[in-house]
């Protein structure tokens, strides 16, 4: 059964990958010196009370003002909490709003959409129109807005039951500035397009095999300065691509972040069951992740 | 789990292009905990204020889980680690087919609303009962109860539908044992005679005990549970056992010894002689002849016989005056027949009647008493039903369990068809009668020969309503009855079925999921159709407040045959307890048996106050025996010498 791979031995390609926007980074040894390949011991039952973050968004362009778009967007997080198995909503919000290049809008349009009950964003932009370029700004809006929305439910839910584990689907960076120190956080990046390890760090990491994880190294993060983080190998990869059931795991820079990181690993290799199929990102997405976008996507009603 | 005493909805209904909602059926889902069931009737409130009813008849359960082998590559190909520490989302999705609109018109399809369980107003509702029992006077009969989600509400039939003159029949399918066929149709009895309106006219039932002690003990009171309490309690129906039945049953061999269960002392005083004669077996002679034994000859000897010669003055070309009453009288005009055409050597024809075929009638017919002694009588004695004057909401039980097949086919078409013609003539004493027969496959089967029985119930169950006769039939599998006559029921009743029953094609129009229900019912759990009723029902019954045949057994078990004279007493003493046994003893000493029989049917019909006064009448004064001398014998001869002589 095949997961979305990059690189899978014998797949024909055609097209050149897209480009990535940032392919290195920088890192520092935190555990041990080296990048070492640790075996994490047998998966075993997380703990009780488990809650999982993930947000969406949807956008289309709604009409042209000249040639002006405005964009029409819904973004959305939720936070479902696990108790004796069942996930049932702690946590969400939604908002809906327009973006539009404001100062390339004329005033009385402006004024138009000001009355309709749904906030007008910025998109801002060069003075210069490029419809395309216009769009990208204003679906990079759209996602501040999610990753907001998303920071916003992490404190309120941090804050109110701040002593049990919040999984978030992806990097933490967002959310260490709102959360207070301590929190039990715990980011899952399935996507590996930065690189913050080179050398024999690196094809440690990446050929890590099945129920093995890295030394911790910390990478440079947002406001706090620097996020924990290390790679472990949910499911075996010799068949597959290179990055086949590998997913990044981020704490916060806490020191119960290493000396948790095997205990951690092993209640999330516990989480491989139920698989998170049909998703094509099934070796790398949590299946109560997906039960967070399947319960946003059944909210959000026409935008899905 | 949902509470049921608070008023949330229980589910949605839903809609997608593959999986619509039509005005006759549609989907919804629940939580997975909830008290829904298949069988459980439902309502659907729209906004727009319309309402429809309709009981669940199929239900999914699934999860997101794509394909089995996600599941396998989850736990690795071990089952132990199937689980992880997070359920699956599943869905419980259920099918409905719908019972009724309000309003009726526009007939659409279901709003996209909330589910609600269906209260007891509900399921009045639902079920279009509210047009019968909230009429004046109510034509409710409760059936049972239904019950979801811990509620209990009464099911009734409607008595026009169910006795006619709408529709008429009831007919009840189950397997052997499990289905409760015999005890349903008792509570639907007991039913009937406490709730048909009175104003609606009288109405009997006439049960054939075909096996066992089934219906011998109906006068008899059962203990009865908290729960079928209860369920009377709920469904207005008293849990007492039957007034008014009579008991009739043929004799055995012997003449004198009832062929019935019930012959415990206590109890066989109440059972009536089924006796009958040469003219009432004549009638139904299609009825005791094979298929090939009625060609057109025989048959117009028999009408011949019918018309012109039995209980009438009759005499033959030889000068004999005839008066046939009885089997024996008929045997004497046979005789006289055969000896007449050989002594003065006419040939073979006898009133246009070839001399094979009266032979062949005469075999038969004579035949006949000794297939079904203990019910023909040789002698001219008959006890009957009380035909013409059968009482309200009385019951007759007629016991053929003990009677071959023949005999039994005699006993249902004479019986039926007598019932037919006194209330087409409206002088049975009731307006309406419900007859009940068990192993109604054996009596109108759908295949094999057209026989008299098999015609006689075509007839009743298509035309039985206009006349008050009423067919209550039950049979192990409905598939192998005829079309019409289970078609004609109104109301059809279905307990625990065979699986290869309901894999026939008369049972396709149900859900996968009630006919696994309909496999599966426990005992005193019916499924019902009716003319209201849209879509099958579930119902429960209580058992009936009499005793069952195994019970009557062993309370009141049964007599064993004793010697002729011991058995007249025993008869007698039933009716009255101030009977002397010796004295009756003496009374039939040395009288022919035919007459003590004779004196003991008619002591048995009318139930004098004075027992032993009436039978001694009856029985007329004793022939004294009177002494013959022998003669002497005829004179010798005069003597001859004659050496050849013998």
């Amino acid at each position: 059964m095949r997961a979305r791979g990059r690189f899978a031995p014998g797949d024909i390609r055609s097209h050149v990958p897209p480009p990535l926007s940032a392919p290195f980074a920088t890192a520092t040894p935190v555990e041990h010196e080296r990048i070492l390949q640790l075996a994490t011991g047998p998966a075993a039952d997380p703990p009780d009370g488990v809650a999982f973050l993930d947000g969406t968004q949807r956008w289309i362009v709604e009409r042209w003002i000249g040639i002006q778009p405005v964009v029409r967007a819904h973004v959305a997080a939720a936070v479902l909490r696990r108790v004796g198995g069942a996930l049932s909503e702690a946590d969400s919000d939604f908002e809906e709003f327009r973006v539009v290049p404001r100062h390339r809008v004329p005033a009385d349009w402006l004024a138009e959409l000001g009355k309709q009950e749904m906030a007008v964003l910025d998109a801002g932009g060069d003075d210069r129109a490029h419809p395309l370029l216009d769009l990208r700004q204003a679906a990079l809006r759209v996602e501040g807005r999610r990753a907001a929305l998303e920071r916003k439910l992490a404190a309120r839910y941090l804050a109110a039951r701040g002593g049990e584990w919040l999984v978030v689907d992806g990097s933490i960076d967002d959310l260490t500035a709102t959360t207070s120190a301590g929190a039990a956080l715990l980011g899952l990046v399935k996507s590996h397009d930065t690189q913050y390890l080179d050398g024999a760090d690196l094809e440690a990491a990446l050929t890590l095999p099945e129920g093995h994880r890295t030394s911790v190294f910390a990478r440079e993060s947002g406001e706090r300065g620097r996020v924990f983080t290390w790679y472990l190998r949910l499911w075996p990869w010799d068949d597959h691509d290179l990055l086949h059931g590998l997913v990044r795991v981020e704490r916060p820079p806490e020191d119960d972040a290493v000396a948790t990181a095997s205990e951690v690993s092993r209640w999330l290799l516990a989480e491989r069951a139920p698989l998170a199929a049909p998703d094509e990102r099934w070796d790398r997405l949590l299946y109560p992740i997906r039960r967070v976008e399947t319960y946003l996507g059944a909210q959000a009603g026409g935008w899905w | 789990m949902i509470r049921l005493d608070d008023r949330r909805p229980i589910g949605r209904v839903v809609a997608t292009e593959t999986l619509p909602a039509g005005p006759h059926q549609f989907h919804f889902w629940t939580a997975t905990e909830t008290p829904l069931g298949i069988g459980a009737i439902v309502r659907v409130d729209a906004a727009s204020g319309r309402v429809v009813y309709a009981v669940v008849v199929d239900g999914r359960a699934y999860s997101d889980l794509p394909t089995p082998l996600h599941d396998v590559v989850a736990a690795e190909g071990d089952p132990a680690g199937a689980t992880g520490p997070t359920r699956r989302a599943e869905i419980r999705l259920w099918t409905a087919a719908v019972l009724r609109h309000e309003p009726e018109e526009p007939v659409q399809p279901v709003p996209i609303a909330e589910v609600h369980l269906a209260t007891e107003g509900d399921v009045e509702v639902a079920l279009r009962m509210d047009g019968y029992a909230r009429a004046e006077p109510s034509r409710a009969i409760p059936v049972g109860a239904y019950r979801a989600g811990g509620l209990r509400a009464p099911v009734s039939l409607d008595a026009d539908f169910l006795l006619g003159p709408e529709s008429a029949h009831l007919n009840i399918s189950g397997v052997s044992g499990l289905a409760t066929k015999t005890s349903a149709v008792l509570f639907f009895l007991a039913s009937i005679f406490q709730r048909f309106p009175r104003t609606k006219g009288s109405v009997a039932a006439v049960c054939f005990n075909v096996k066992g002690p089934d219906l011998c003990f109906l006068d008899r009171p059962a203990e009865l549970r908290a729960e079928d309490r209860e369920l009377y309690q709920l469904l207005g129906v008293e849990a007492k056992p039957f007034e008014g039945v009579r008991y009739h049953a043929p004799f055995k061999a012997d003449g004198v010894n009832l062929n019935t269960l019930r012959s415990h002392p206590d109890l066989v005083g109440d059972v009536q002689p089924l006796v009958w004669g040469l003219r009432e077996v004549l009638d139904f002679h299609e009825v005791l002849l094979n298929r090939d034994d009625i060609d057109a000859k025989a048959d117009a000897f028999l009408d011949f016989l019918a018309d012109r010669v039995v209980e009438k003055d009759f005499r033959d070309e030889w000068g004999n005056a005839h008066r046939v009453r009885s089997f024996t009288e008929l045997e004497r005009l046979f005789r006289a027949i055969f000896d007449g055409l050989e002594a003065q050597g006419r040939g073979d024809i006898w009133r246009t009647h070839h001399i094979a075929t009266i032979r062949k009638v005469r075999n038969r017919l004579l035949n006949i008493s000794t297939r079904c002694k203990g019910l023909v009588t040789d002698d001219g004695s008959v006890s009957d039903l009380p035909f013409g004057s059968f009482a309200d909401r009385s019951i007759h039980v007629i016991d053929v369990a003990g009677m071959d097949q023949l005999g039994q086919d005699l006993v249902f078409t004479r019986v039926v068809s007598k019932l037919r013609e006194y209330l087409e003539r409206r002088e049975l004493g009731v307006d309406h009668v419900v007859v009940f027969v068990d192993e109604l496959n054996k009596y109108a089967p759908g295949d094999g020969p057209d026989t008299y029985v098999r015609k006689m119930l075509l007839d009743i169950s298509e035309r039985g309503r206009y006349l008050g006769l009423v067919l209550f039939a039950a049979q192990q599998f409905r598939s192998q009855v005829h079309r019409r006559v289970v078609g004609n029921a109104g109301t059809a009743v279905f307990g625990r079925m065979d699986m290869d029953e309901l894999a026939t094609p008369g049972y396709h129009v149900l859900s996968p999921a009630t006919r696994i229900k309909l496999a599966t019912l426990p005992k005193g759990e019916l499924m019902v159709r009716h003319p209201h009723f849209t879509q099958p029902v579930f119902v429960r019954f209580p058992r009936p407040a009499v005793l069952t045949g195994p019970e009557g057994i062993a309370q009141f078990p049964p007599a064993s045959d004793v010697p002729f004279d011991d058995a007249v007493v025993r008869q007698l003493a039933a009716l009255d307890r101030r009977v002397a046994p010796a004295r009756i003893k003496d009374l039939i000493s040395g009288r022919r048996e035919e007459d003590v029989r004779r004196a003991l049917l008619a002591t048995k019909r009318v139930r004098p106050e004075d027992v032993t006064g009436f039978f001694t009448s009856s029985l007329g004064p004793a022939v004294q025996r009177e002494r013959v001398e022998r003669p002497a014998g005829p004179k010798p001869l005069k003597h001859v010498e004659d050496p050849y002589a013998p």
